[in-house]
């Protein structure tokens, strides 16, 4: 067995193969070529590789390989109703459904949208409860557009999910998607004239833990956040030992509910790592203290590393920056297992047979 | 019978097929491109030409013709380009 990582990048997705140790890699790629990889992910129940594939000239695009990258199918095109007065404008992020629903899918998009596929993403239809949501008029776009970036099933209640939207927050539904409510209590909007909106919360990466759904992490605009209440209320988690409550991704380790980790930025003003010391950050105790994992990394590096950027596949953990270097945790100490790939915008992890 | 010429990308998406032979039925640029097999890639959701695509009837920019309305009468080649953008 090894690794592999799907890395999407601003010009194609990229296949990179590590052996057991995480030491020794090698890429494949480009696949996709010239198309923005927003996000790729392996469908585990069937083996299917999705990407949200973007380009600036030829729009949106959702395609689907059965054979590890070799061949593609696009899904349909994607299309919202004519009455919303909406159109979309990227695919963001795609993420299977649980293994009791074989063939559905989600999808986050631009504008704001969730698409569910039930046809293994032949086709995607809107989530109407998202769609008219009646606080729509409070989001507004982030840097990277009104994106949903994040889909969390629960997987003891497939009628209860999450998304988070920047810049909407995070919503909760418990009836399928039939309707939506905005949990973003105690969540911080230093940005808007009220600290503590309903929505409005510029949410970078929503994960909830498969082993104790009730609990949620984030890495926000304004913080890192733990919920344990189904996202009811959220306690603000950055005060100890992070260099900054700013950053994009963040990492779960799917054995243990209690680890997180997150790589802070200096600031929403300065997209970078802190004093140029690039490092992931690592809690143990729920988010009470953090410590910085930097062995091997380069410094200074002033590196910035997206919100889909970031993985851990049970064992190690991955992030890809926009300078093109990829790396992987091998024994404690970072590897740089790729370099110089365009900018990276996603990174997704799964084993493999060698 | 038109020839249309489309990019290496959207190229990749048709299997590698560069080059498409439209049936004379065709009336119009906007009728010969829906044919494509990359259709949803030339044309949004409302079915708009996509903004940053260029298309040339015999040489000739189809702006200044009408657009995806532009005839076809006699025309021998379609060509596609995506618009020039840095980055």
């Amino acid at each position: 067995m090894g690794v592999l990582g799907l890395v999407g990048t601003r010009k194609g997705l990229f296949l990179l193969r590590g052996d057991d140790a995480r030491r020794t890699w090698q890429a494949e790629g480009p696949l996709l070529d010239g198309w923005g990889v927003y996000h790729a992910t392996v469908d585990a129940r069937d083996g299917t590789v999705y990407a949200a594939a973007n380009h600036l000239v030829y729009g949106p695009t959702v395609q689907r390989s059965a054979d590890g990258g070799k061949t593609w199918q696009r899904s349909k095109q994607l299309s919202l109703p004519e009455w919303s007065g909406l159109t979309v404008n990227a695919a963001w992020h795609i993420e299977p459904g649980l293994p009791q629903e074989p063939g559905t899918l989600y999808l986050g998009a631009d504008p704001g949208v969730l698409f569910r596929s039930d046809d293994h993403g032949k086709t995607w239809e809107p989530n109407l409860g998202i769609l008219e949501h009646h606080t729509r008029d409070r989001w507004y776009p982030g840097a990277g557009g009104l994106c949903i970036h994040s889909i969390q099933v629960d997987p003891g209640d497939r009628r209860r999910m999450y998304v988070g939207i920047t810049a909407a927050g995070t919503f909760r539904t418990e009836d399928g998607g039939q309707t939506w409510m905005p949990v973003n209590q105690n969540v911080a909007v230093d940005h808007l004239p009220e600290l503590y909106p309903e929505v409005g919360q510029c949410v970078h990466k929503l994960l909830l833990h498969p082993a104790r759904p009730e609990r949620l992490w984030q890495q926000g605009h304004c913080g890192v956040y733990r919920s344990d209440d189904c996202g009811d209320s959220w306690d603000r988690l950055d005060g100890n030992g992070l260099p900054s409550s700013f950053g994009f991704p963040i990492m779960i380790d799917p054995k243990d509910p209690d680890t997180a980790f997150v790589i802070p930025e200096k600031s929403p003003e300065y997209h970078y790592s802190p004093d140029g010391q690039l490092a992931v950050y690592g809690t143990r105790d729920s988010g009470q203290t953090w410590e910085s994992m930097s062995d091997g990394l380069p410094r200074p590096a002033w590196a910035a590393v997206l919100r889909e950027a970031s993985a851990f596949d049970g064992d190690s953990l991955y992030f890809g920056t926009q300078s093109g270097s990829f790396f992987a945790l091998a024994n404690g100490t970072w590897v740089e297992a790729a370099r110089h790939l365009p900018p990276v915008l996603s990174v997704e992890v799964r084993q493999w047979s060698t | 019978m038109v020839h249309v010429i489309v990019p290496s990308v959207l190229a990749a998406q048709a299997e590698g097929r560069q080059r498409f032979e439209v049936a004379a039925a065709a009336e119009t640029v906007g009728d010969a491109l829906r044919a494509l097999p990359v259709a949803d890639l030339l044309f949004n959701e409302r079915g708009e030409w996509n903004r940053y695509l260029n298309v040339y009837v015999d040489g000739t920019d189809t702006r200044e013709r009408g657009g995806p309305a532009c005839p076809l009468t006699g025309a021998r080649e379609i060509r596609v380009i995506a618009m020039i953008a840095g980055g």
